[in-house]
């Protein structure tokens, strides 16, 4: 009997567990649009807001552009300016997919899993489907999530002379980590 | 055999040493915007001086009107230290409002991360940044508020 209910508590224990939506307010996302002629267009964001929920196989990503870091103020102001990113008009960014090979990833198994990915991500403005594959580390309590892709500017109608000119990536490096509970 | 020197004429001389003069105030130029960096916010005016909670509220009523008031806007936030999340290799420091859960972040500058890192839960501080503006957030169904190259206002 007490085992019944031993086995019970765990059982139910390990759905609660699974149900839970882990998120971060602290994820980071790095974006590198450096040419050969230009090293300066590269910056961080380190308060993108990301959840994954276990149960469903969901991963999704939210960002302020006003808050991606530039080195330099001149590029900052590019990068959030009418003729780039128009941060003003489209102030976030979104990702929110599917983990497409659910099997491949033991959320109630520590290690690191190999993910693929796809979801709309939106920018400028515009969603665009994306695929992507990425790791996944279960750690106890906290899922990480890391992946590393480019995006086509002009598929996010992202253009300008500096572009054009091979002074910035015609298709930035984005990296995403986030380690959610 | 003696060669023979052209005199140039004066006037394609003042030419020449304009468009030297010319070129070069241009690529100093360059090299001063392009070698610019953002200043250490601690020596930084300050726009505005705020209480976290009526931040957020302000930006909760109206995030539209309140980003035309803050963003990019150098602000000092006086708050209690709800959280502190790991962020990479560093820390981010959060103040929130525990009755709608909205929230206000903090990115500290480089030069500041250790600063941020000595900070506890529950800690009264004042944090001065820059402030990238606010949006609601549809995976956490809140209104958030984000800082970037933030340091501690002392």
């Amino acid at each position: 009997m007490k085992k019944t209910i031993l086995f019970i508590a765990l059982v139910a224990a390990t759905g609660a567990m699974f149900a839970q939506k882990k998120t971060t307010t602290s994820g980071s996302i790095n974006f590198d649009a450096t040419t050969s002629l230009d090293q300066l267009p590269k910056a961080e964001n380190k308060t993108v807001i990301a959840a994954i929920d276990p149960k469903k196989g969901t991963l999704a990503f939210e960002v302020i552009m006003k808050n991606f870091t530039f080195g330099n103020p001149r590029i900052q102001e590019h990068f959030n300016g009418p003729k780039w990113l128009d941060s003003e008009k489209f102030p976030t960014a979104t990702f929110s997919g599917n983990i497409t090979n659910p099997t491949a990833v033991n959320f109630s198994k520590d290690g690191t899993y190999d993910a693929e990915v796809a979801g709309d991500l939106t920018i400028h403005g515009v969603t665009k489907q994306v695929k992507t594959t990425g790791k996944i580390v279960v750690n106890g309590k906290v899922v990480s999530v890391n992946a590393e892709f480019s995006i086509k500017l002009e598929d996010y109608s992202v253009d300008g002379p500096q572009i054009g000119a091979g002074k910035i990536a015609k298709e930035p490096k984005i990296t995403v980590a986030a380690d959610m509970q | 055999m003696g060669t023979v020197r052209r005199k140039m004429n004066p006037w394609f001389k003042k030419i020449l040493y304009g468009i030297l003069v010319i070129g070069l105030l241009g690529a100093a130029a360059t090299w001063y915007i392009f070698s610019e960096k953002f200043s250490d916010t601690s020596e930084t005016k300050t726009d505005f001086t705020i209480n976290a909670l009526d931040l957020i509220h302000e930006f909760e009523k109206n995030d539209s009107l309140a980003n035309k008031k803050y963003a990019e806007k150098m602000i000092v936030v006086n708050g209690m230290v709800s959280e502190i999340e790991a962020a990479d290799t560093t820390v981010n420091i959060k103040m929130v409002d525990t009755t709608s859960g909205a929230y206000v972040i903090f990115a500290f500058q480089q030069q500041h991360r250790e600063e941020a890192k000595k900070i506890k839960q529950g800690d009264k501080v004042s944090i001065k940044g820059s402030c990238s503006g606010g949006a609601y957030s549809r995976i956490l169904e809140t209104e958030y508020i984000t800082f970037k190259r933030c340091a501690l206002n002392k």
